[in-house]
């Protein structure tokens, strides 16, 4: 529930003037007494207030839109001033005032030095609100006397820091989140923090905490002067298993990608089960050679803190941070920092080389949200490598255009060729229930019975799960009733674990699922029949190589069969057991497979 | 601009946004939001859910009668509701403030009998937790139900003097002696000899609902209906 009813804090400030003799300076300020110090420091004696208190995302409207207009050079020429910011004014539908505003504030006295500095540490390469720099510095225990929104303020003065409203306004007057950079999902609200009736809040970043037009954001790059890797230690990961050929050399390209620095992007396109994150080591590996940065990002939770064990048993002396929902210490120190996509969200032109993983996994594929945060969190001439067995289609056009680097991964570690789906057509399908099983379908039954395997069934719709359980259970009954031999799971399943945990120990050998299942799933002996294979809404290309790509993944039983049954041949269908194909072929021609 | 006008986006759900072209939610949030009804029915009197087929007033009722005229809820403060209401009340996700009014709206009708509130008024929230939270969930929903059923909504009627906290190990009278005097009319002109609709996200005890009705009865209130977006299942709670 809600930590503390501490108030969020509500920027509301001045766009301001300052000049002297040959030059002028606008600037927008909480508490312009701290700018009048600053200016006069720098040689600008005078100062006036152009409006009066405004919401940030106002203030910084007008600011950005004053600073395009005009260029001041020793007194501003007044009727030129007014009649700008009447123009930005009536784009943003907001009340005229007298220009300039008849209040001058008293200078302020500078804050410490050594305190702006624990401030500029705490938000190095990142993006925070203020409550959450105030959380930075208390988790690295280091305090600070002056409000911290002082401190923030002359750094933005100084040009260490950026502040920009939670929902600002782009050039053309179009509101969009700046911590998100959606303009999508944003409500116009009464805001009982700053008393505007017309605030901005943004739905879309929610879960990391309320974006609004009044709330600043401050952001700081990372600089290379802050303490990291020195570039030349030695950083050997310590691999707890041997590459096979396909993986070294993949290892050796992808280390290559980093030492040469030219391509800004990479692809590791990599069969399912091929030990991705193994070569993705060569990366880390290479970057942090040469003190570079690096982020791990993930849309999944549970790979972030899979992969925390993984790494740290890998690189035993370096500091590994992992941030996920619920993680602690989401502001500590690393060498290394794996995050979820979300979390991303937190960081400002970070790291020297990003690693997405499952680069088309929900909800990465579906949120144009979570690729900008990733892009945002590197640094300006940053690498990305993008790690994933089935990869979105424009990633895809982007690699045939040469824009994208690829590196393959065609083999999985036993040598043996991915199981290449058989298209079962059966034209009179029927709904579940509703005839008697088809006779291919109890025939793939059969087979993975009789041979001791399991099965996954996928089907397309949640509804269905229960009805084709239903349906196979009254056509076969079984030995024992009370204990089936066939059960159903989704996503939203009350028993979900559960269930799947049984069926990982061989309790029951056929499970029916969503596509919930087809990533992350490592069962042997197992075989993959997808069921109204041809419903394209649901089972596209990807989809489909994904789930035949949970089949013959085991040593024991590299084999693995995978059925598309269909009342008809989708062109996803034919083009997932043509990718399939593909990479068989591509790791024969390089002979990577023992068989 | 013109494609938009010409094949619009189908609507989508408000909680999951899938495709809901009958309303404000889809089928499947739908039927889990009503999923309760095969199982409980409200007491008379407050409104907490109960076993179907069992008594007909809860046993805190028995007890003693709260002083609202009657309280109704949408469901259980649970499952699909409790996330909503987490999402709408601590994340700020006020995009379901219309769609649970809406819900709101719907039990008023059906369930709260034929008396037409005169006035809806939101449970008021502190100065401090305002600020935090930066909007009062209850104010929103009275907003969105007034729009719907065309009813008068005032929220400066009543102040909240200070915080109120559950306190389960008490009776139902020392509950609402504990809160006397949290809550404070303000303009009590406005409600003398009137039937209110007091409006609040969820009901745990009923004890900041009595504390409300008793302040406003005791400022002149006719009488006080109360209908709250999730309320308490007796046997669990």
């Amino acid at each position: 529930m809600e930590a503390s009813y501490n108030p969020i804090f509500c920027w509301r400030g001045y766009v301001y003037a300052t000049w002297n003799a040959r030059s002028g300076r606008l600037g927008l300020s909480h508490n312009p007494g701290l700018d009048r110090t600053f200016w006069q420091q720098h040689g600008y004696h005078h100062f006036t207030l152009l409006t009066p208190p405004l919401p940030l995302g106002t203030a910084a409207f007008l600011w950005e839109w004053l600073q395009r207009y005009l260029h001041i050079e020793g007194e501003p020429r007044w009727r030129e001033v007014t009649a700008r910011i009447n123009r930005a004014r009536l784009k943003l539908g907001l009340p005229p005032w007298s220009i300039p505003v008849n209040y001058l504030p008293a200078p302020l006295p500078a804050p410490a030095q050594a305190e702006l500095a624990l401030v500029q540490k705490s938000l190095a390469g990142r993006i925070l609100w203020r409550e959450e720099i105030e959380l930075a510095m208390a988790g690295n225990k280091r305090g600070v006397t002056a409000p911290l929104e002082n401190l923030l303020h002359w750094l933005f003065l100084e040009g260490e820091v950026s502040i920009m409203p939670g929902v600002g306004y782009d050039p053309n007057g179009e509101p969009r989140c700046r911590r998100c950079g959606q303009s999508s999902r944003l409500l116009k609200v009464a805001c009982n923090t700053c008393g505007s009736g017309d605030c901005l809040i943004c739905e879309n970043c929610l879960a990391m905490g309320q974006a609004r037009r009044c709330r600043p954001l401050y952001a700081s790059s990372w600089s290379s002067q802050w303490p990291g890797i020195k570039p030349g230690r030695e950083v050997r990961p310590r691999l707890q298993f041997t590459l096979t050929r396909a993986q070294a050399d993949a290892y050796r390209e992808a280390e290559e990608f980093v030492f040469q620095g030219a391509g800004k992007e990479c692809l590791l396109w990599a069969a399912c089960g091929a030990g991705k994150t193994e070569v993705a080591c060569g990366t880390i590996t290479a970057a942090l050679s040469l003190g570079k940065t690096v982020l791990y990002a993930c849309p999944r939770r549970e790979i972030i803190r899979e992969l925390e064990k993984r790494l740290a048993a890998i690189w035993p002396e370096l500091r590994i941070l992992a941030l996920y929902g619920g993680s602690p210490g989401k502001f500590g120190e690393a060498d290394i920092i794996l995050a979820t996509t979300h979390q991303a969200l937190r960081f400002y032109r970070r790291f020297d080389l990003v690693i997405l993983d499952e680069v088309d996994a929900y909800p990465l594929s579906e949120d144009p949200m979570l690729y900008y945060a990733v892009t945002r969190a590197r640094r300006e001439g940053g690498q990305v490598l993008f790690l994933t067995a089935t990869p979105p289609p424009g990633l895809v056009t982007r690699v045939k255009r040469r824009q994208v680097k690829v590196i393959y991964l065609p083999a999985r570690p036993h040598g043996h060729p991915l199981p290449v789906p058989e298209i079962i057509r059966e034209p009179v399908l029927s709904r579940p229930g509703t005839g008697p099983l088809p006779r291919r379908l109890a025939g793939c039954l059969d087979l993975t019975l009789a041979g001791n395997s399991r099965m996954i069934i996928f089907v397309p719709a949640v509804k269905l799960v229960e009805e084709v359980v239903a349906w196979l259970l009254k056509e076969r009954p079984g030995p024992a009733p009370e204990r089936p031999w066939i059960q159903g799971c989704y996503a939203a399943h009350p028993r979900r674990d559960e269930i799947i945990a049984a069926f990982r120990r061989g309790e029951f050998p056929v499970l029916v699922a969503t596509t919930v299942m087809e990533r992350g799933i490592t069962i042997p002996r197992l075989n993959v029949l997808v069921l109204y294979a041809d419903e394209e809404m649901v089972f596209t290309t990807n989809t489909l190589v994904q789930m035949a790509g949970r089949a013959g993944r085991s040593p024991d039983h590299p084999a693995g069969q995978v059925w598309f049954l269909a009342r008809r041949v989708s062109p996803a269908m034919v083009a997932a057991c043509h990718q399939i194909q593909e990479f068989n072929n591509l790791a024969r021609r390089r002979g990577y497979l023992s068989v | 601009m013109l494609f938009s006008w010409l094949f619009p986006k189908p609507r989508s759900c408000a909680w999951c946004g899938r495709p809901s072209p009958g309303g404000d939610f889809c089928t499947a949030c739908r039927d889990q939001l009503q999923a309760w009804r095969q199982r409980y029915h409200p007491c008379h009197y407050c409104g907490r859910l109960l076993l179907l087929a069992k008594e007909v007033i809860c046993r805190h009722c028995r007890e003693e009668l709260p002083p609202f005229r009657k309280a109704r809820a949408v469901g259980p403060y649970h499952g699909i509701m409790k996330e909503m209401i987490w999402a709408f009340k601590y994340q700020g996700r006020r995009s379901l403030a219309a769609p649970l009014g809406r819900l709101l709206a719907g039990v008023v009708v059906r369930e709260l009998g034929p008396v037409r509130p005169d006035l809806v008024l939101p449970v008021p929230l502190t100065g401090a937790r305002l600020r935090a939270r930066a909007f009062n969930q209850a104010g929103l929903l009275a907003l969105s139900l007034g729009r719907e059923l065309d009813l008068p909504v005032d929220g400066d009627v009543m102040a909240r003097i200070r915080e109120t906290a559950p306190q389960v190990n008490l009776t139902r009278r020392s509950r609402w002696r504990n809160l006397a005097g949290a809550f404070r009319v303000t303009a009590p002109a406005k409600i003398t000899g009137r039937n209110l609709l007091l409006v609040d996200d969820v009901l745990t005890t009923g004890a900041t609902a009595a504390a409300c009705t008793i302040a406003l009865m005791a400022a002149g209130a006719a009488s006080v209906a109360v209908v709250t977006l999730a309320t308490g299942i007796e046997n669990l709670s």
